[in-house]
């Protein structure tokens, strides 16, 4: 589904990414981890071109990108993000946050965008909140709308950067249980996350990523259980 | 004390026909000042965030050189210079070089709003496959907007008092009233704070509008 290769990325002369290879089998659930600073956030926003690639090539459902001559906007909508602090349009109901790309960008009719957005926030438990604004949420809330909003283009593969770093501790779980369940529908999901029990549970892969590469990937019972690389077991233990 | 009080009244008396009228001059020369002032405003910013080389240093000559000169100066040369091309009335002259001053200064505002939206808001709309032009529309400055009310309303306030120094081109609002009757009557302490006290009711007012305008703007949408 995605295909990463040789992903190269600096920012002026630190280099986060040093030839970093990843390839997403469609419906997978990769889960990847790392000490802050290792790289992993960009990669993830790489694949989204959100972060332009100085060297290497993404591959995006057999689709080779070329961000000069292709139309980015187009393959981001195909490639569904969801943030870390949440970014949803403060001036926008909950349900117009999710209708909103629908409408603009597919020319979806309001009714039957409607329809699908309240579907949508129906799907992650929150239908009764449709007509209030983000600001009235709390920070899981808000995280189950961005879910919903990115769902709402139909995309063929999810992003998740640290999707429940901002959340109080009580309110993380809703949002996995919401992204556990997306797993289990078979969605392609690449997860930036800290919360080790969610890739035990959910991930197919766990991957490790220090210093701009990646130095570890394994099932998460391999991952877990027998760690091949010296920087994978001190992570472990730092995090368990 | 209370003898200048009942001259301050005996003034205001006298002249409150006077005054009523100057001060209809004077809040035309606000709007226009306001109005003009927005969409010129407007123009820069978006100028100044096009990423174009060219309009980017259109828009930096025109706002160093109107906040590098005074107001007052830009009216007479507008005044002068203009009325040599194009026969223009003086309230015109000076309701423009309110606009053209205001301009720059708005265009700032809006840049600063527009550049103040949180970069997330960008993303997430990036993200969802808006492009460039449709993340503008109908994310970044409706956002961008309401952020640029306090300080509009601010510079809304000064446009209003500014438009005193238009007296000096014979603009009939309501300091060039109050300049007349100080000389005529003999009277100019009671004269200037009689029209001190109106432009202060003025601006009691404006801030007012503007502060029940801004909540209703941020009833659950902050």
């Amino acid at each position: 589904m995605i295909i990463g290769e040789n992903i190269h990325k600096s920012f002026g002369d630190l280099e986060v990414l040093k030839g970093v290879d990843l390839h997403v089998q469609p419906q997978e659930v990769v889960v990847l981890v790392g000490v802050s600073g290792s790289g992993k956030s960009t990669l993830l926003r790489c694949f989204n071109f959100l972060e332009m690639i100085n060297e290497g090539s993404i591959t995006i459902d057999g689709k080779k990108v070329d961000p000069k001559k292709d139309n980015l906007t187009k393959i981001r909508a195909e490639v569904g993000m969801v943030f870390q602090h949440f970014n949803l349009f403060p001036h926008k109901t909950v349900l117009e946050n999710v209708i909103e790309a629908p409408i603009t960008v597919k020319k979806m009719n309001k009714e039957k965008a409607k329809k699908l957005g309240l579907e949508l926030l129906e799907k992650v438990g929150l239908s009764d909140k449709a007509d209030v604004y983000p600001s009235k949420l709390s920070g899981g809330q808000k995280q189950r709308v961005a879910i919903a909003r990115s769902l709402a283009m139909e995309p063929k593969v999810m992003l998740f950067d640290e999707p429940t770093s901002a959340l109080d501790p009580e309110l993380v779980g809703e949002v996995l249980q919401v992204m556990k369940q997306l797993a289990e529908e078979g969605m392609t999901m690449v997860v930036v996350t800290h919360e080790m029990k969610f890739a035990k549970e959910v991930a197919d892969r766990i991957i490790m990523i220090d210093q701009g590469t990646i130095i570890e990937s394994a099932d998460p019972k391999t991952f877990f259980g027998n760690p091949q690389h010296e920087r994978t077991r001190q992570f472990i233990q730092l995090v368990e | 004390m209370f003898e200048l009080f009942g001259t301050v009244f005996e003034v205001f008396m006298r002249t409150y026909p006077g005054f009523l009228e100057a001060t209809v001059v004077t809040l035309q020369l606000t709007a226009v000042g306001v109005i003009l002032g927005t969409l010129i405003g407007l123009v820069f910013a978006l100028m100044k965030i096009s990423g174009s080389k060219i309009l980017q240093g259109i828009a930096n000559v025109y706002i160093t050189i109107i906040r590098g000169t005074p107001l007052i100066v830009q009216i007479m040369f507008l005044y002068f210079g203009i009325v040599e091309i194009y026969t223009m009335s003086n309230f015109w002259a000076g309701a423009i070089a309110l606009g053209v001053h205001n301009g720059a200064y708005i265009a700032e505002i809006f840049r600063g709003a527009i550049q103040g939206v949180d970069p997330g808001q960008r993303e997430a709309s990036m993200s969802l496959g808006m492009n460039r032009k449709q993340t503008m529309q109908r994310i970044v400055f409706p956002q961008a907007l309401r952020r640029s009310i306090p300080p509009l309303g601010n510079q809304f306030i000064i446009t209003l008092k500014d438009s005193s120094l238009v007296y000096i081109i014979g603009v009939a609002e309501i300091f060039s009233l109050a300049n007349r009757e100080a000389a005529q009557s003999f009277q100019p302490f009671e004269s200037f704070i009689v029209v001190a006290l109106y432009y202060l009711v003025l601006v009691m007012i404006f801030t007012y509008l503007l502060r029940w305008y801004e909540n209703r703007l941020d009833v659950d949408k902050t």
